[in-house]
């Protein structure tokens, strides 16, 4: 008897606990329908966030900053750059940089670059639309306000400058190895400069200008640029630079006149872990050679005048930034000094000879976002860059500078 | 102009170097260094050197891809330093 009631308790036992584990059963396949059903879910989130094989990015940079000089103390506007990069594909690639100008109480936009890539191997590159003419270093690389070390361009920099900046064209462009030598090359074809004939704006007779559409002729304007690092760090960077065209009007006296740009650029950058501190050195001369032409006379537009038609221009800055000290406030310090100089054509209207030395402390927020403090000293009470790349008038004499940039 | 036959001279020989080193994309020093080597050498030439984790692994792409043709890059330096960025970020 007493065993029946054992078998019995052990029956129900047996019973309640299967139910239980069928309970239990029923429950985890609940949760694991809830799981999957989550993450269904999820990835159906994170498929809209999932990028195409297009994707872009829109960035670019602002500055604007405080001058004081002789006559002015005043904030100035600065400019607002948006920067649109298009990646369509593995190989195609859109760039165009604005720039939203604040002069004299107006807007003024521009459009600094605008041109497709495609990547036609490893190491060469096709573009074609407006680029920023790979002539030296200046234009091409260091122009953007957060990336140039001080308030203002060099000398002969900028779009009234001596150097061109940008152009519509093809170009060719990329880097190999030769050996172990590193090399980069581009080889570009554009419109060209343009000859200022004094027709209308005598004393500004034999002034090329650049970026200006459509051209004035049909012979196209060919240049390139080879730069070359012969250390195998890539901390140094030799480049020589030429573009030779056609520069008169086409039906004019002028029309077989030519004009030869050149340039030689060096850049030094390299981590000097003695000093805690990064170094970079860069500089730029530039050259340009215009055919000899007769030009109206300012006083009498009848007689003419010629003068050897010769322009240079160079720069060369330094700056230390002791970023790897432990110090946050002097990590984000940078001490800068730059020399720039502009010589225009003797017997020329717009005859110059000025040098600027510019001497600067800059405090870095971010790897793009800085304060720059600078006085610069000038030999000249002319404005050498009317129009800075920078978007603001370059101040004449010497001047005081606080300005702030920000590259996004 | 005597300068024509200059001119005339550095771009055959850029034409040239550019054909001949087309199909010359690395070295054997390039080889053998990673991406953080070359990030590290590249990036800061003309800016300060962006750290990995400021972008995502798309942007990155973007942004890589546009400095490839800013600064010349060859095909397979962009391709480490991009790996080197999107695993760092
Ligand atoms: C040859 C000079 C040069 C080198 C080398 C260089 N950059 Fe740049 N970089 C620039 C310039 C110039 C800009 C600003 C573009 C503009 O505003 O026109 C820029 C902008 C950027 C930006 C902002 C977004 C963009 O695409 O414009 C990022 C991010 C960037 N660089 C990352 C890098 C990285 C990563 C490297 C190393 C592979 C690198 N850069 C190497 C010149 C350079």
């Amino acid at each position: 008897m007493k065993n029946k009631y054992f078998i019995l308790f052990l029956t129900l036992m047996f019973t309640f606990s299967i139910q239980k584990a069928n309970a239990q059963e029923v429950q985890s396949t609940d949760e694991i329908q809830k799981l999957k059903q989550e993450i269904e879910q999820l990835k159906n989130e994170s498929d809209t966030y999932k990028p195409g094989k297009s994707k872009f990015l829109l960035r670019g940079y602002a500055h604007s900053g405080l001058q004081i000089t002789d006559e002015e103390f005043s904030f100035v506007g600065g400019s607002f750059n948006p920067l649109f990069i298009y990646k369509q594909s593995d190989r195609l690639l859109f760039e165009s940089e604005w720039e939203l100008e604040l002069a004299g109480g107006e807007v003024k936009l521009a459009v600094e670059y605008a041109n497709m890539s495609y990547l036609l191997s490893k190491n060469l590159t096709f573009r074609a639309g407006k680029i920023l003419v790979p002539f030296g270093i200046y234009v091409p690389n260091l122009h953007p306000a957060w990336i140039n070390k001080f308030p203002t361009g060099p000398l002969g920099a900028g779009h009234d400058g001596i150097i061109p900046s940008n152009d519509i064209g093809l170009e060719l462009r990329g880097g190999s190895y030769l050996g172990n030598l590193k090399i980069n090359y581009s080889i570009y074809a554009v419109n060209g400069s343009q000859l200022n004939d004094g027709e209308e704006e005598a004393e500004e007779a034999g002034i090329l200008h650049h970026a200006i559409f459509p051209d004035n002729n049909k012979g196209k304007t060919i240049g390139g640029r080879l730069g070359f690092f012969p250390f195998s760090d890539s901390s140094l960077e030799f480049g020589i630079s030429g573009m030779y065209g056609k520069v008169g009007a086409k039906e004019t006296d002028m029309k077989d006149v030519a004009a030869l740009h050149y340039a030689l650029d060096i850049s030094y950058v390299k981590t000097l872990s003695s000093m805690s501190s990064v170094l970079d050195m860069k500089g730029q001369y530039s050259g340009v050679n215009v055919d000899d032409a007769n030009y109206p006379f300012h006083e009498n537009p009848d007689d003419l005048i010629t003068f050897d038609n010769n322009s240079s221009t160079w720069f060369a800055q330094i700056s230390l930034r002791p970023a790897l000290v432990e110090n946050n406030f002097v990590r984000r310090l940078e001490f800068a000094g730059r020399y720039s100089t502009l010589k225009t054509p003797e017997g020329s209207e717009w005859e110059t000879d000025q040098t600027q030395v510019d001497l600067g402390i800059n405090y870095w927020i971010d790897w793009r976002t800085l304060f720059k403090v600078s006085y610069r000293i000038s030999n000249s009470k002319e404005d050498g860059t009317t129009e800075e790349p920078d978007g603001h008038g370059g101040a004449p004499g010497n001047a005081f500078f606080v300005h702030w940039a920000i590259g996004f | 102009m005597k300068k024509i036959p200059i001119i005339i001279f550095l771009f055959t020989l850029l034409a040239t170097i550019a054909i001949i080193s087309s199909c010359q994309s690395t070295s054997p020093l390039a080889e053998a260094k990673s991406g953080a080597q070359l990030w590290g050498e590249n990036c800061l030439r003309c800016h300060n050197a962006p750290s990995p984790e400021s972008f995502s692994d798309a942007e990155w792409d973007v942004a890589v891809m546009h400095m490839r043709v800013r600064a010349n890059l060859t095909e397979p330096e962009a391709v480490k330093i991009a790996d080197f960025l999107k695993t760092a970020n």
